[in-house]
């Protein structure tokens, strides 16, 4: 309840809505608004000449500021409606505006939604030169966090609410003392950003207040990349990959598919690679070095388990193969070689896969990438780049971007200038570092040395001053602002709204501080965009916030530059004396959450409900090992879910792995999972985890997502807020300055608690099920193989006697098929699981889509998450050293539905364009549809989600007890039925991010995906209004983009009409690879699957003749069935009809081969 | 057995060879009224009291739990994902299986001419009624939105959308009102000849009226008595293939539905045969104390009990035959899918309740091959409830495992209930032992007239009947 008052009370502190700008300019409190907000304006409202003019020129800063102050709230009185319509707006109808979400290393090209004024969904920006319109689930996932009610909503001064005004005159206070001193005393601490203006508003203070120090800190070390590239090549420059152009990646401890930065961009050019081409088909290989199992592990064709602190040793093996090698051994690479050479390889490490992979490089030279990751220290890196240059990689697949040279002290370097009393006055941009800071440096403490503090935050957080301000950020959605993507175009960021609640920018911030004139953030961007084409221009500054970026002003990669080979030898020697984990000790990695990151996310429900693609773990952290370390730790409970991933076939195989398949103690099947929290010590300092097996993972090695952890669950308080409080443990606490990426050395000690995990899948084997179907890149290619076939190959067989039935089996002619020969399309979906990384971005675009809501950890437990998409994840193989396969699972649209014929009510239904449609309103929810629903994509709403809080589900309105904004609940919902339990101030943020074109479902109700009906719908309005009366209302293909379609920077999602055989759609689903989910049914699935082909190199000692997953289907009795004719056991012999009847002559001689079993 | 018998009475047989009478210890016509009206006649005895208290508390339970159900959502239940359908359905199956023993009794046993189902039918029948009712509580509050839940039947409406009649769960909803009113229309047909006594006997006005209202007007006149036995043949013959076609449907839930486990063609006559095994079992459970406490050891005999047991045997075999056959088609299909869902069951994580079901269903009536064993009440009431057990484990076998496990190892789940589910199910107890009580207090429990009917007294040709052996009242 206090929570709730006092964000009331700062709401109030806004002005009340004014009814005119003039209105507005007359009021004694606006005079004094303009006095702080534009001290140099502040006479010419008073002078009537000059008034017009100005109010003219400001009107848009009043707009936003205005509103903002007064919260989000739209005016209470009523207001009627437009007695003019503006020009260009249509009531319910979107609009959409090119902007972008910015990075620690760039910017993701956006375009947003915005209905009636709010954004309420982030698109990725097609157009942009350097996107594919790929986003990834922050960027998805970050529109929530504008609406996070426990934001920072106030301007806080030692903890208390307060004016703005007063704000402005701290900062005014500050500037102004820093100016007489030419900046002594001031220090800034910023985060990291790629921004044009930023720099420019740094440069200038710092010009001005040549005395002030600037400095830099980020938790996780994504600037690594341009670090070493430029201690590489000897120009400020950062690496950009062209993965498409490479034909074998290797990836030291890299993963590009999820913590990196530019990961977006990385993986649609990766997955660009692996795309293949039915008539030439071709595909790139993918090497991992790694020490958890990532994302890229998953998709890598040869993957080597490691330690973090073993990788750069292997990477200096193969590179120093490489050199070896006389065809790359170059006279100024020498001092290279001899000091990889010297480096010494990693322990236990199978040379034939060193040398393997290094004659895959050899061979590929000028044709492969090596790509270090950021969990890497720089030496890693140099490695990568030695062998880059040596394989004559840079300017083909590696090019080096100039990008301007960082400034500024480290974090280590402030916290000293703080012990020694230099610093008057602290600046603080964006970031948490109070929260995320190495644990050794103690920089709470040393901030109290400080005189003044303000600090721009978008939380009230731990970094939020106790003594001093805390101004609230402004959300990248209610910015202006600039930024360079990875390839060096100008992006804008446009604000799509008002500040919700007054929130400031890092820029306007810095121009206040340098005491400039001008610091509204429109006119500095512009005023960079000015500089960068050369002077002003209105019109090329219009289309540049048009298109969302600036044509042509990418940096120009440097192509003439020359590996420093003295300084790569010379790191390469001192990285020699890193510690390396080996024998009995362990080693921790620190690293940035799937859901959280490093904790800017840790408040936003949707990430935090998402599952960790690897783990599957919703709302928790945990601590990562693999089984062998499990077991070496004794951790019994961790059992059952060594059973949930074991495969019973392989328990021979490995002695090790048998001993997992304990029925007895099978907790994690039993629902629920409460792994034994262990104890992390190093450095005098510890943590505590709860334990959790991640098969495939390095031996020795402990995963620790930071970002968890965080104090105070409530706002305004020091915290992070309601959603994020209290899930998981705060790995920072372990992280010192000279472990910042893993710490080796660790010691590990058991508990004997138990702490209960949210997993959304219990289960991590396929079971030799043919759901998931894959096949070797060689097998696949040869066309005259069975194998060429596998996807329709590994349908299940006719029972004998039953081969003639029609196409798909069906005993029985559906009517539907009559109704889909009038319809003008027959949507479908097909996706390519070649493509698919897994990187969760579908599945956060689905929810932000489609108004899907969140239910809580409690309710994970007992499986109630309402995903519309969900990520299947399978591990196959050998426990120790796993495949890992990942299935977009959304409504299928079956033809013969399952669920449609057994709804008492006809809730759910077919149209004659092939949707299986859903209809909220007449659901009753008996809740049978789900249990016919073979892939089980139905979602039921359990409790009102929509409208409880989640702490508060299990409780009656009708209890008399339950109060909400001092009201009886029942009372309160029988004045507003639609509004629900949730306090006021939450109820009007969250209700703005919802989707206006998607209903928000009632408790009792059944939901599940719909192919995004109101995208569909919206289309095809959009045609027949363009057809007139010419009549063409099919829409052309592209037009209509789904949601998790739009997301996927892999582009491996297809949605269209099936009808259409020139529709991408019909030419994906017409591939080989092409197959249905549970075909045995007979459902008839819109959506089809494309199995996934791997590339082995079979020189590789790891080199699996096929997939696990296909192994294993085929340990389970099956055997590869020629489509159309199903042959079990009993009558092997006679697909060998059907091979020469489907491949004519060039199946010729091989026939015999692939057809017998 | 006089050897001065009247010519016209035949001789009675040898004692060897006549038949365990139905009544015991040559009770007559008279006796037999008195018997059994006195559990009403008397003033309230002691047990039903102690009984009547916790049935009313778990009836009050079952409203609390309901009410909070509606008011907050299905989600108090353990109910999730996968497993959509949990207590609420396996509870709904159970009681409606229980309901199958009274109206077999009354209508299938009678068109078979089985005397002996006289002493029970009345009991069993309410006992029927009041499963029906517990069992419709669930389908009505299992719904994610109850006050749509009118929605199901076929009543036009505004939105002209009628019911999708291919849902099982429509043919549920025909299926278990049609058997429960027709159910009903038969106990009160049966019933109107021992209202007509209670009237007469009556001493108090109100019941004097109450039992006048509802015995329409019988005079037991020979006009009556030919409507009466046309009307109760009639109904018998309309209730039988009720009795049959309920449980079938309700099997069709599953036997519709594609799913590993539940989509087979066994169904309907298994669920029937497990049906009728568990509504033996109730009546065995009910009857076995009540004849105790009632003291009508004589018109509710050894003989009675030892023929339900037989019953039981038979149906518990058929059962056995069913669960093996399931097995075998599920290996004999070649899907692995089928394969799996049965080996899950029995090896799964759920193995423990299909073990439970095998022991209670297949090994328990096993035990009633032995007269010993058939004739001792303790331990046919132990086994008995047993019994019930077992049907239940069998319904959570067939909704929980299925479900929990079936086609994409990703989805698979672990269902556990939730104490709503628990203490709504008990509630069910309340609400079916509130309505038993009130049955025996206040309506014979036994039918009168036709226990009269197959006593010897009512036989004039048989040398215990006529008038002055005590027989025509």
């Amino acid at each position: 309840m206090n929570k709730s008052e006092s964000i009331k009370a700062t709401r109030a502190t806004g002005p009340k809505y004014w009814r005119s700008l003039d209105h507005l300019a007359d009021a004694p409190e606006f005079r004094k608004w303009v006095d702080h907000e534009f001290p140099s304006g502040a006479e010419a409202v008073t002078d009537p000449v000059t008034r017009r003019n100005f109010m003219k020129l400001m009107s848009a800063s009043f707009l936003f500021a205005g509103l903002g102050m007064s919260g989000c709230r739209r005016p209470e009185e009523k207001v009627i409606p437009f007695a003019r319509q503006p020009l260009d707006y249509v009531h319910g109808k979107a609009k959409y505006f090119a902007s972008a979400m910015p990075t620690r290393t760039g910017a993701i090209p956006v375009l947003v939604k915005q209905d009636d004024g709010r954004p309420t969904k982030i698109e990725g920006n097609d157009s942009h030169p350097d996107s594919n319109g790929g986003t990834n689930a922050f960027a998805q996932a970050s529109i929530l966090n504008l609406y996070d009610p426990d934001r920072a909503t106030r301007f806080a001064r030692n903890g208390d609410s307060a004016d703005r005004e007063a704000a402005l005159d701290a900062i005014r206070k500050v500037a102004d003392a820093a100016t007489a001193k030419r900046g002594r005393g001031l220090h800034i601490l910023a985060d990291h950003a790629e921004s044009p203006t930023r720099d420019r508003m740094r440069d200038r203070l710092l010009k001005q207040l040549p005395e002030a120090r600037w400095y830099e800190y980020e938790a996780i070390d994504h600037d690594v990349h341009r670090r070493a590239a430029t201690a590489a090549f000897g120009h400020s420059v950062k690496p950009y990959y062209k993965l498409d152009e490479a034909e074998v990646i290797l990836t030291l401890d890299c993963d590009f598919i999820g913590s990196e930065e530019e990961s977006t961009l990385l993986m649609s050019k990766f997955a660009k690679g692996r795309k293949i081409d039915p008539e030439h088909p071709k595909m790139s290989r993918l090497y991992s070095v790694e020490a958890l199992f990532t994302l890229t592990g998953a998709a890598a064709d040869h993957r080597l388990r490691l330690p973090a602190s073993a990788v750069h040793r292997v990477a200096a093996e193969i590179a120093a193969k490489v050199l070896s090698d006389p065809h790359f051994e170059k006279p100024e690479m020498a001092a290279v070689k001899s000091a990889l050479v010297a480096h010494g390889g990693a322990a236990g490490v199978d040379s034939g896969w060193i040398s393997g992979c290094a004659d895959d490089l050899k061979r590929h030279a000028g044709k492969c990438v090596v790509i270090a990751g950021q969990g890497q220290p720089e030496a890693t890196h140099l490695i990568a780049h030695a062998l880059n240059a040596a394989l004559g990689n840079i300017g083909k697949t590696v090019e080096l971007t100039p990008v301007p040279a960082r400034k500024g002290g480290s974090l280590g370097d402030l916290v000293t200038a703080l012990k020694s009393s230099e610093v008057d006055s602290l600046v603080i941009l964006g970031g948490n570092p109070a929260y995320d800071a190495p644990a050794d440096l103690d920089l709470v403490n040393a901030m109290e040395d400080a005189g003044e503090v303000i600090r721009l935050g978008y939380y009230e957080d731990e970094t939020a001053p106790k003594q001093g301000w805390n101004i609230p950020a402004a959300h990248y959605l209610e910015s202006w602002g600039d930024a360079r993507t990875a390839d060096g175009t100008l992006t804008p960021v446009q604000p799509l709204l008002a500040p919700l609640f007054g929130g400031m920018t890092q820029i306007e911030l810095l121009a206040r501080l340098a005491n400039d004139a001008v610091f509204a953030p429109y006119d500095l961007v512009q005023e960079t965009f000015s500089g960068e084409i050369g002077g002003r221009n209105e019109n090329a500054w219009k289309r540049f916030l048009h298109d969302g970026y600036l044509a042509d002003s990418a940096k120009p990669a440097l192509d003439r530059v020359r590996l420093m080979a003295d300084r790569v030898a010379s790191a390469v020697r001192a990285a020699s004396k890193l510690p390396v984990v080996g024998g009995n000790d362990y080693e921790v990695v620190f690293y940035p959450d799937s859901k959280v990151d490093d904790g800017r996310y840790n408040n936003n429900g949707w990430l935090q409900e998402t599952p960790d693609p690897i783990t599957k773990l919703t709302w928790d952290n945990a601590v990562l090992m693999s089984p062998a370390t499990a077991n070496k730790l004794g951790l019994d409970n961790m059992k059952g879910y060594r059973d949930g991933v074991h495969n019973k076939l392989y328990k021979e195989s490995d002695g090790e792995v048998a001993d997992f398949h304990d029925g007895e103690h099978n907790y994690a099947e039993r629902g629920e999972f409460h792994p034994e929290v262990v104890e992390l010590a190093f450095g005098g300092r510890k943590i505590q985890g709860p334990a959790w097996v991640v098969p495939g993972m390095a031996d020795n090695v402990f995963g620790v997502a930071l970002g968890y952890g965080r104090i105070c669950p409530y706002p305004n308080t020091g915290g992070t807020g309601r959603v994020g409080g209290e899930t998981g443990f705060n790995a920072y606490k372990l992280r010192g300055s000279d472990s910042l990426k893993h710490a080796v050395g660790v010691k590990v000690s058991r508990t004997g608690e138990k702490y209960q995990l949210a997993s959304t899948q219990e289960h991590g084997t396929i079971d030799g099920r043919s759901l998931i179907r894959e096949m070797n890149f060689d097998k696949f290619a040869d066309k005259d193989s069975e194998y060429a076939d596998f996807a329709k190959g590994m349908n299940m067989p006719h029972p004998p006697g039953m081969e003639e039935l029609p196409s798909h089996g069906l005993a029985y002619q559906n009517p539907l098929d009559e109704l889909r020969k009038n319809a003008t399309h027959s949507w479908g979906m097909a996706i390519d699981m070649n493509s698919c990384l897994g990187c969760n971005a579908c599945a956060l675009a689905c929810q932000s889509e489609n108004n899907v809501p969140i239910v809580g950890k409690d309710q994970v437990t007992r499986g109630r998450e309402m995903s519309w998409l969900r990520m299947d994840r399978y591990f196959s193989g050998d426990v120790n050293n796993p495949q890992m396969s990942h299935q977009v699972m959304v409504c299928q649209h079956c033809e013969a539905a399952p669920c449609e014929n057994v709804c008492p009510v006809n809730a759910t239904t077919h149209d004659d364009e092939g949707l299986n449609l859903m209809i909220y309103n007449r659901c009753v929810g008996t809740r049978y549809c789900s249990n016919n629903c073979p892939y089980k994509v139905r979602r039921f709403n359990y409790f009102d989600y929509n409208r409880r809080p989640l702490d508060d589900l299990y409780n009656t309105p009708a209890n008399p007890w339950n109060r909400k904004d001092g009201e009886w609940e029942l009372t309160r919902w029988v004045k507003d039925r639609s509004k629900g339990s949730i306090d006021d101030d939450q109820w009007d943020l969250l209700a703005l991010v919802r989707n206006p074109s998607v209903s928000v479902r009632m408790r009792g109700v059944m939901e599940k995906c719909t192919y995004c009906i109101q995208r569909i719908e919206g289309a095809k309005i959009a045609q027949k209004v363009k057809a007139g009366a010419s009549g063409n209302v099919e829409v052309p293909d592209g037009t209509i983009k789904t949601a998790c379609q739009q997301a996927c920077p892999a582009e491996a999602i297809a949605f269209g009409n099936i009808d259409d055989p020139e529709s991408r759609v019909s030419k994906l689903k017409a591939q080989a690879r092409d197959y249905d989910l549970l075909d045995y049914l007979a459902t008839r699935p819109r959506t089809t699957y494309l199995g996934r082909v791997r590339n082995p190199n079979p020189d590789m000692p790891d080199y699996r003749d096929t997939p696990e997953t296909f192994k294993e289907w085929k340990d389970h009795g099956n055997h590869l069935a020629h489509h159309g004719h199903g042959h079990g056991d009993d009558h092997g012999h006679d697909s060998d009809h059907g091979h020469d009847d489907d491949h004519g002559k060039e199946h010729g001689e091989t026939a015999g081969k692939g057809g017998h079993h | 057995m006089s050897d001065h018998a009247p010519a016209i009475k035949l001789e009675a047989p040898p004692v060897e060879l006549e038949r365990e009478r139905l009544v015991s210890n040559n009770r007559d016509l008279g006796e037999i009224s008195d018997q059994i009206c006195d559990v009403m006649e008397r003033s309230t005895p002691l047990w039903w009291k102690i009984c009547m208290v916790p049935a009313l508390l778990l009836l009050s339970m079952l409203g609390a739990m309901v009410a909070y159900l509606v008011t907050v959502g299905v989600g108090v239940w353990g109910n999730q994902h996968p497993v959509m359908w949990g207590w609420a359905i396996i509870n709904f199956v159970w009681w409606i299986g229980i309901g199958h023993a009274g109206t077999l009794i009354s209508a299938i046993l009678f068109l078979l001419r089985q005397k002996w189902r006289t002493s029970i039918n009345r009991a069993s029948e309410a006992m029927t009624i009041f499963a029906v009712m517990c069992a419709g509580v669930y389908p009505l509050i299992h719904v994610g939105r109850i006050w749509y839940g009118w929605w199901l039947f076929p009543i036009p409406n505004s939105n002209d959308i009628w019911p999708q009649f291919r849902s099982p769960l429509m043919w549920d909803v025909f299926a278990v009102s049609t058997y429960f009113t027709v159910s009903v229309l038969f106990w009160y047909m049966g019933l109107i000849p021992d209202l007509a006594v209670m009237r007469d006997r009556c001493k108090k006005w109100l019941g004097k009226f109450a039992y006048g209202l509802f015995s329409l007007g019988w005079t037991g006149s020979n006009r009556h008595w030919r409507n009466y036995e046309k009307a109760y043949l009639i109904l018998a013959g309309l209730s039988t293939p009720l009795v049959l076609s309920v449980h079938s449907i309700v099997s069709l839930d599953f036997a519709v539905s594609q799913l590993p486990g539940w989509h087979t063609t066994i169904f309907p006559p298994y669920f029937v045969a497990g049906a009728v095994f568990s509504g033996f079992g109730m009546v065995l459970t009910l009857l076995i104390p009540l004849r105790t406490v009632c003291k009508l050891q004589d018109i509710i005999t050894v003989r009675h009990i030892e023929l339900c047991c037989k019953v039981t045997l038979t149906t518990g075999c058929i059962v056995g035959y069913a669960y093996f056959m399931e097995v075998f088609i599920a290996w004999y299909s070649g899907s692995s899918y089928e394969k799996y869902a049965f080996w899950n069951r029995a090896f799964g994580p759920y193995w423990w309740g299909y073990w439970a079901m095998i022991g209670c269903n297949v090994v328990v009536p096993q035990f009633f091959w032995f007269k010993s064993v058939r004739t001792n009440l303790w331990v046919v009431f132990f086994l008995s409830i047993l019994v019930n057990v077992g049907m239940w484990f069998e319904r959570f076998v067939i909704v929980v495992t299925t479900l929990a496990r079936e086609f994409i190892p990703a989805n698979w789940g672990y269902f556990n209930p939730s104490p709503v589910d628990i203490m709504t199910y008990l509630g069910t107890f309340g609400l079916f032992f509130t309505m038993f009580l009130l049955f025996l207090r206040f309506l014979p429990m036994i039918a009168i007239s036709e226990v009269k009917a197959v006593v010897p007294q009512a036989d004039p040709h048989h040398p215990l009947g006529g008038a002055e052996e005590g027989g025509h009242h």
